[in-house]
């Protein structure tokens, strides 16, 4: 009998917008709380890992602790912080890296997705190929390129001298250790890149194609006037991601230079600062601190994404 | 005025030009592969990477693999990252095929808001959480076990919004048919809804697979214990230790902990790719 009264009540709030409001308050009696069923794992989840999480951290940051003696301390931890060197060297470092990593790969892999679109022979051939770097993990990715890149015996300077360029130190470095860390993250990234591109590439309409065509438009010119202003929200798409990503790497730095960054904290990013701090000196008000910092930097830099490529469509 | 005549040649040209720029870029892209499964079988890279780097070795033998797998550590977390994997992937596939479920077709009270909790949760990052996660699984006594790796794998609020969306394709009328029938919300969603899922199950078992098995940070905090390393740990405390010596055992290292995930790749590229662009297009 329930189940028939709520049959009879969804009909009529599907077919008329009018008979939305008076159904609504038998609607609730007949609609069961076995929903609220489906929904317990979850929410135990978000309950116990995300928001409990979130703000004991906001709370250790204004603490002393180093995981069982606590004491408060106001906003020292934050002053502490932000008048930390090796902090503000660790902010710099990950935008550096992320910056250049984005604006490379991002272009890169857009012209590299266009090409596969549009290549004759072998589409899925270099789908996959271009891929493939992706699904290795990075901490295996970095663990090759320490030698990829090693100044004496890898195959990057072998190259580089082969065809009469300098070799630069790389990793042994501190000059230009970040550019090793680039190098590796657009290798790793760029399939991801192509991907996504490829995907919204084949979504783009074909008459449009066509269209221009008949009005005698070469393929560059409608590359350029049609392809590119349709990729736009691709675009924002990827530059969000890749900077959220950007901001929380720490994966392949601590692999190649351990959690202070060397050679000389040239390498260290904001997440391997949380994790020295935290987890080697057990100092968890002043890493919670680091952290929250850290989550507001994200976070404003995901609502301004989010506002430039609103402007961009 | 030739022009029209010779469309079709200019078109061949840049075709073959295409081609051959992919090419030659995509054999760079792989040339860290290529001499990785190179250097491996090199025994003599263990004391100095052959330079100029070659792509046959001068000796080849299997030196490097055999001691890999003598070892046993590489086994060991190989065998780890599976129970951890996959514990984590039948959770959070489960609770976020139900969580998708009903917030696509159930009617209660506060879903707006509590779907908005769950897109929220995607803007929440590892590091904040990372120390009082440590503190909470520490007071249960539970470092050093697997379960804080599998457990917070049960929110997934891409999951979830993934699983809601195809849900959100289906119609209606199926569960309204059933309803007649008297079957319940439960009966109708393992009955009705489940069986015609399979497609956003493979492509939420494959998501949850990767993000599972390469997962870094928060295993490097709670396991101490080398015996309990996922792969990504082992790799990364040997590279730490040996840094650029032991090129040759490195490499071949690297080759063992690739190579199952390429050829998984390789088998299930379609849907691999499908699932990430999927992830990618509907995550505008």
């Amino acid at each position: 009998m329930k189940d028939k009264a709520e049959i009879e009540n969804q009909f009529p709030a599907g077919t008329a917008q009018n008979g939305r409001l008076p159904v609504k308050s038998t609607k609730k009696t007949s609609s069961p709380l076995t929903w609220y069923v489906f929904l317990i794992p979850s929410f135990l989840g978000i309950l116990l890992f995300m928001i409990y999480p979130i703000f004991e951290s906001l709370r250790l940051s204004f603490y002393q602790s180093n995981g069982t003696i606590e004491h408060f301390t106001g906003l020292n931890n934050f002053k502490t912080v932000l008048t930390s060197g090796p902090f503000w060297n660790a902010v710099g470092n990950t935008f550096f890296i992320g910056i250049f990593q984005i604006a490379i790969t991002i272009p890169l892999g857009f012209i590299f997705a266009s090409l596969i679109n549009s290549t004759p022979k072998g589409k899925n051939f270099f789908k996959v190929i271009y891929f493939l770097p992706n699904v290795t993990s990075i901490v295996a990715a970095a663990m090759i390129f320490a030698f990829v890149l090693h100044p004496e015996m890898g195959i990057v300077n072998y190259l580089l001298d082969v065809i009469g360029l300098p070799t630069p130190g790389w990793l042994s470095d501190p000059s230009t250790s970040k550019w090793a860390v680039i190098l590796l993250a657009v290798w790793h990234w760029i399939g991801f890149v192509i991907i996504i591109c490829l995907a919204n590439l084949q979504a783009i309409s074909p008459e449009m194609y066509e269209a221009a065509r008949i009005d005698g438009a070469s393929g560059f010119q409608q590359w350029l006037f049609i392809t590119v202003p349709n990729m736009g929200g691709t675009f924002a798409f990827l530059l969000i991601t890749g900077w959220i990503g950007a901001l929380q790497r720490f994966n392949e730095v601590y692999v190649l230079g351990g959690p202070n960054g060397s050679p000389a904290r040239s390498i260290q990013t904001m997440g391997a600062f949380i994790y020295e701090r935290g987890f080697t000196g057990f100092e968890f008000g002043i890493a919670s601190a680091a952290t929250y910092i850290m989550f507001m930097i994200i976070l404003v830099f995901t609502f301004i994404n989010l506002k430039l490529s609103n402007m961009k469509i | 005025m030739s022009r029209p005549l010779s469309i079709k040649q200019a078109e061949r040209v840049s075709g073959a030009f295409k081609f051959i720029v992919l090419l030659v870029f995509g054999v760079l892209l792989m040339a860290p592969f290529i001499w990785m499964v190179s250097v491996g079988f090199d025994r003599t890279a263990n004391i100095s990477m052959p330079f100029p780097p070659r792509l046959i070795p001068e000796e080849l033998s299997g030196f490097n693999y055999g001691i890999v797998f003598e070892n046993g550590r590489l086994i060991q977390s190989y065998i780890n990252s599976a129970i951890v994997t996959v514990s984590s992937v039948l959770l959070g596939v489960s609770a976020s095929l139900l969580a998708g479920y009903a917030f696509s077709k159930g009617r209660f009270k506060g879903k707006k808001l509590l779907f908005i909790l769950v897109l929220c949760t995607l803007m929440i990052p590892m590091e904040p959480r990372l120390i009082p996660l440590y503190k909470l699984f520490n007071s249960v006594d539970l470092l050093n076990t697997f379960w804080p790796l599998i457990l917070p794998t049960v929110i997934n609020g891409m999951l979830i919004f993934l699983c809601k969306q195809f849900f959100d394709q289906l119609p209606d009328t199926l569960r309204e048919a059933a309803q007649i029938d008297g079957a319940g919300e439960f009966k109708i969603f393992f009955r009705v809804y489940l069986p015609l899922a399979g497609p956003i199950a493979a492509t939420m078992v494959i998501l949850a697979f990767i993000w599972s098995w390469n997962d870094f940070m928060w295993p490097l905090v709670v396991l101490n214990n080398q015996e309990l390393h996922t792969v990504p740990l082992y790799l990364a405390s040997f590279s730490l230790e040996n840094g650029t010596s032991l090129g040759g055992l490195t490499m071949a290292l690297a080759t063992v902990s690739i190579l199952p995930i390429i050829i998984l790749y390789l088998f299930l590229q379609r849907y691999i790719i499908q699932s990430i662009a999927l992830s990618g297009v509907k995550g505008e």
